[in-house]
């Protein structure tokens, strides 16, 4: 219940901030969007399955790229939004394939590799991308349709990962997190169940990928296939709570409120201290905000898998006398 | 096709990866964690050389004794005052602290060297006639040096006290504990060697390759790439896939173009992944 209060109060606020906020609220907004997206689904392989690795934005880039290509053929970003992420989820079928083979720093940074990858690739390629000099989009003139669609995307995850928190799917992804040999002796189907997490969590990073490309009118492999996205994204899940519904979504806020700050202040370090709040969380709260709020049973923080909690500790059906024996 | 000189390129670029790649999988092997910032101790190590050679105008060989010295300390810091506390934690904690040092670093050097290119010309310039071929002297230098420094460590491995130590470190900690072996002391040293070695790599390549604050995403990686393909903790795994990555890459680049030749360090990888996990001549992968 709780949980269902917090999704619809902030879903609500943020639906109201482009009718009474700022330019300046917007384009902040919309970044938080996007970043809550990404979060949200880097949560799902990492948090949920333990699978944490570098290389998300690999499908916020090919999706970016492949949205920002078909605007350029035409069509209207919606659709090429749609096509991005149906790009990214075609990417991560035969990579996950292949990297979940391996665990832990193996698979971390062997996806990051990749989206170095990918990087070269939209650098190489320059036939089709322009290289280094980026692809120019012809901006949109009303920011309000795809400031909601980055808004059905961001809520749509944290309502994903709400309802995954209390279903028999989501403890199956916990087990693989916590024994993955363990949970395939309990019958858990763990290859087809890992690959089919990495596969969701690459749709929505590319969907967003591309609206984001939408949004600057403009993509270069820089912007795409930036490692700072990478750690943002990451930082944010870590700072919030991995393996929690609510973390990535209190991580994104707050993180990028402190990075606004810092980029305002101190534009020269700017990236050099984001590392360095990075560490801070990584040495000083590396439970997360979320899961520090949890054990302290603070009063506006749901419990991790209430439904569950609530249909386990119903009491048994009485048993009849043929059962017992 | 000149398939002997293009097999002469990739060798002695091989030579160089070998150096970076050891003291990477070095590191793994005690820490068992993949140091992400062990291509911008690299990056550090070359630009470093740069400003020796050309700011302060003293001769390479210096660059080559102080940069390693230099690169130890920096690597022996993170070590002990970050990745120390991390060690008994989950892995994604080390992880993340070695990408937020490695966002740290570049963005440092951006500060203190700028965001471009260095070149140190005139630094081991001319070629060598060798085997029938015209060698770049600077090339030759390089991988002489790498490859003697890679072997030097691996005999230390071998056949001292402290590099069984290592090793019994890396192949069962708890028995090593038992022995009254060190783990903080073995660590700490090994930490210190692989940056050094990283920075050594620099050095190297700084007379061949420009440098600039970014490239250590650039070749620290691939160093990731030959340890998966050799094997990771086999060092002499990490030689082996060193040198043929090495010629990998150079073919490639000569087919395909500089970018594919890059890429395909990572088709490799990915090949080497699905066939045999393990790598070459590793331990296992699933740590």
């Amino acid at each position: 219940m709780k949980s269902l209060v917090i999704i619809v109060v902030s879903a609500a606020l943020a639906a109201v901030i482009p009718f009474v906020g700022s330019e300046y609220a917007l384009s902040f907004t919309v970044q938080l969007f996007v970043f809550v997206a990404l979060a949200y689904s880097w949560n799902l392989i990492g948090g949920y399955a333990g699978y944490t690795h570098f290389g998300q934005v690999a499908f916020f880039g090919v999706g970016a790229y492949t949205g920002a290509l078909m605007m350029d053929a035409g069509f209207h970003w919606l659709l090429a939004a749609g096509a991005a992420g149906l790009s990214g989820a075609l990417l991560a079928l035969p990579l996950g394939g292949a990297m979940l083979r391996v665990k832990g720093p193996f698979f971390a940074i062997g996806m990051f590799g990749m989206a170095r990858v990918c990087e070269s690739f939209a650098l190489g390629f320059d036939g089709i991308t322009q290289g280094g000099t980026g692809l120019y989009l012809t901006p949109v003139t009303d920011l309000k349709p795809l400031y909601f669609v980055l808004w059905a995307i961001a809520f749509g995850m944290v309502v994903l990962t709400w309802k995954l928190d209390n279903s028999r799917l989501g403890i199956q992804l916990l087990a693989i997190r916590e024994d993955e040999t363990a949970a395939d002796a309990l019958g858990i189907r763990t290859t087809r169940l890992k690959i089919g997490t990495f596969v969701a969590s690459a749709i929505a990073p590319a969907a967003v990928g591309s609206l984001y490309a939408t949004y600057l009118s403009f993509i270069d492999p820089a912007t795409a296939f930036a490692p700072m996205t990478e750690l943002t994204t990451i930082a944010m899940v870590l700072l919030g709570g991995m393996g929690t519904t609510f973390g990535p979504l209190v991580g994104a806020v707050v993180m990028s409120v402190v990075n606004e700050l810092l980029w305002s202040r101190f534009p020269e370090i700017y990236l050099a201290l984001v590392g360095a709040v990075i560490l801070a969380v990584v040495l000083f709260m590396p439970r997360g905000i979320v899961s520090f709020a949890m054990r302290r049973a603070w009063w506006w923080v749901p419990a991790a898998r209430s439904s569950l909690r609530r249909l386990a500790s119903r009491p048994a059906p009485s048993r009849s006398p043929k059962e017992a024996h | 096709m000149p398939v002997f000189e293009l097999l002469i390129a990739g060798i002695l670029l091989g030579g160089l990866y070998a150096l970076m790649a050891c003291g990477l999988n070095l590191v793994f092997g005690v820490m068992r964690i993949i140091n992400f910032a062990h291509g911008d101790l690299l990056a550090v190590g070359a630009l470093t050389t740069v400003s020796i050679v050309t700011g302060l105008h003293l001769p390479f060989y210096v660059a080559i004794v102080v940069v390693p010295l230099l690169t130890a300390a920096l690597g022996l810091a993170m070590q002990v005052l970050v990745l120390r506390r991390l060690a008994d934690g989950p892995m994604i904690m080390s992880l993340l602290a070695t990408f937020a040092l490695s966002t740290i670093l570049v963005n440092l050097s951006i500060l203190i060297w700028g965001g471009g290119y260095r070149g140190l010309p005139g630094v081991l310039g001319g070629s060598v006639h060798l085997l029938g071929l015209d060698v770049a002297l600077s090339r030759l230098v390089s991988f002489l040096v790498a490859m003697a420094v890679t072997l030097l460590v691996w005999w230390f491995l071998q056949s001292t006290r402290f590099g069984r130590a290592i090793r019994s470190v890396s192949q069962a900690p708890e028995l090593a504990v038992i022995n009254g072996i060190s783990i903080d002391a073995v660590r700490n040293v090994t930490f210190a060697l692989g940056a050094a070695m990283a920075g050594l790599a620099g050095v190297l390549l700084a007379p061949t390759f420009a440098s600039d604050p970014q490239l250590g995403a650039r070749f620290g990686i691939k160093a990731f790439a030959v340890i998966i393909v050799g094997g990771m903790g086999s060092y002499p795994g990490a030689m082996a896939a060193a040198l043929l990555l090495g010629v990998l890459e150079v073919f490639g680049g000569y087919w395909f173009g500089q970018v594919i030749g890059s890429a395909m360090l990572f088709l490799v990888m990915l090949v080497v992944l699905l066939v045999r996990p393990r790598g070459l001549l590793g331990m296992g992968v699933r740590a």
